[in-house]
């Protein structure tokens, strides 16, 4: 069986060049338009590996990434951040919230800057996910 | 209600990133997440001979719209707040109150979007349709003093002006949910001149009591909730009279109430919002009546 990697992203050309890229090689792709729809996706899904976008309508990509790496049953999955936000920026607003809310999170697995390019992210990808 | 969420319209030429930046003292009231949201027009975009829809330039308009949108995320991911952004293509106004609606945010914060007097006579300032199709207050942000310094502190000293509508009353809750930046508020009434023409001195003074009473009534609400309010009267042209009353207590924003008008009546009989959104030189926050869902 195939498996499942959830992109979370609003911008309908990267979902189209993410699925295109995973579905070549042999992934099953799941898509979700918001860090809302992410996490419901995750927890009913329980995907292998997730792409994550940060600048979303309705939730970012940013408190998403805080509610999975805080569900215990969810936090093992690996995570790449696909966004055009700074990793810098990524990591200091996770920062922020651990010094506001006292709970850290670890870093995600990898992160790209967009745009990505079609080799580094199926790297990426095999790395992250245990065949 | 917790204050939270922020809608900033970038589609007014007069809003920039340090115009949201002006309202950060409004994390203090709870307030944590800002949504970006650009329109762009579809006459921008539109069908043309020979050329069909102009893709490219939407893919253009909306990349240079989150070239700055990126940038501005970035500062207030750093602060650690949540942010969210849309670039649409379509009317300004319904898109603005699609997204605010879907959203649930507890402030639009536009620009004044100037126009010439016929054109807006006819085609309607963009606030007052924002106000008449929301029930969000709207703030309309006019950022830079006539000084040249940045109004840093819009909700320090606010004036509202009441007319005892329902609108206003709303309003008084909504201040009261921001106590927690407000230092004073002037709260004023414009009594029109016909109000005060009686047949004798006494019945003009009557009225003046009875409006005074009102205003301290209100300030008393302030006050028990711990926000320091003087109230204070006027007489004439409301819009004028608000502008002088905001230079005669210093006031860093104005605070009303709409009226609930239809579009034809406010436009033919003359907006006060509209008004105050075009003449005065400091932040207009204006509150909508609620409005009904359908089928109430």
């Amino acid at each position: 069986m195939s498996k499942k990697v959830l992109v979370v992203d609003d911008d309908p050309d990267i979902i189209t060049f993410v699925v295109t890229v995973l579905e070549e090689n042999g992934y099953t792709p799941l898509i979700a338009k918001n860090g809302e729809e992410g996490m419901a996706k995750t927890a009913e899904e329980r995907p292998d590996l997730i792409i994550l976008d940060v600048l979303m309508p309705k939730q970012s990509g940013i408190k998403m990434y805080r509610e999975l790496k805080g569900d215990e049953s969810l936090k093992e999955i690996p995570v790449i951040v696909l966004s055009g936000i700074a990793k810098r920026t990524f990591l200091r607003s996770q920062e922020a919230l651990t010094e506001f809310r006292s709970q850290s999170v670890p870093e995600p697995e990898a992160y790209i800057e967009k745009p990505a390019e079609p080799e580094e992210l199926v790297e990426t990808i095999k790395k992250l996910i245990i065949e | 209600m917790g204050m939270k969420k922020l809608l900033f319209v970038t589609q007014f030429e007069e809003l920039w990133f340090d115009a949201l930046q002006s309202l950060m003292d409004l994390r203090k009231a709870g307030f944590n997440h800002v949504v970006f949201i650009h329109v762009i027009e579809r006459n921008k975009v539109a069908m043309r001979r020979g050329k069909g829809y102009l893709k490219d330039e939407e893919v253009k308009l909306k990349e240079i719209a989150n070239v700055r949108f990126i940038d501005w995320a970035e500062a207030l991911y750093e602060q650690g707040m949540e942010v969210g952004a849309y670039m649409v293509v379509g009317d300004l106004v319904p898109k603005v109150v699609s997204v605010a609606q879907e959203e649930g945010v507890n402030l639009i914060v536009t620009g004044h979007h100037k126009r010439g007097r016929i054109e807006g006579l006819y085609a309607g300032s963009e606030t007052l349709e924002l106000l008449q199709r929301t029930s969000t207050p709207v703030l309309v942000h006019k950022y830079m003093l006539p000084s040249g310094k940045v109004n840093d502190k819009p909700f320090e000293r606010p004036l509202f002006a009441t007319d005892w509508s329902h609108a206003c009353e709303r309003a008084v809750e909504y201040l009261i949910d921001l106590k927690e930046i407000i230092q004073e508020i002037e709260v004023i009434h414009v009594a029109s001149e016909k109000s005060l023409k009686g047949s004798s001195a006494m019945e003009v003074q009557k009225t003046r009591k009875e409006s005074k009473q009102k205003l301290n009534e209100v300030c008393e609400i302030f006050r028990a909730k711990g926000i320091g309010a003087k109230a204070h009267l006027y007489v004439g042209d409301v819009a004028e009279q608000i502008n002088r009353a905001v230079h005669e207590h210093g006031a860093s924003m104005v605070v009303a109430g709409t009226t609930g008008k239809g579009p034809w009546k406010e436009r033919w009989l003359g907006s006060i919002p509209r008004k105050l959104a075009e003449q005065s030189e400091i932040p207009v926050l204006l509150i909508p009546v609620q409005i009904k869902p359908a089928g109430n």
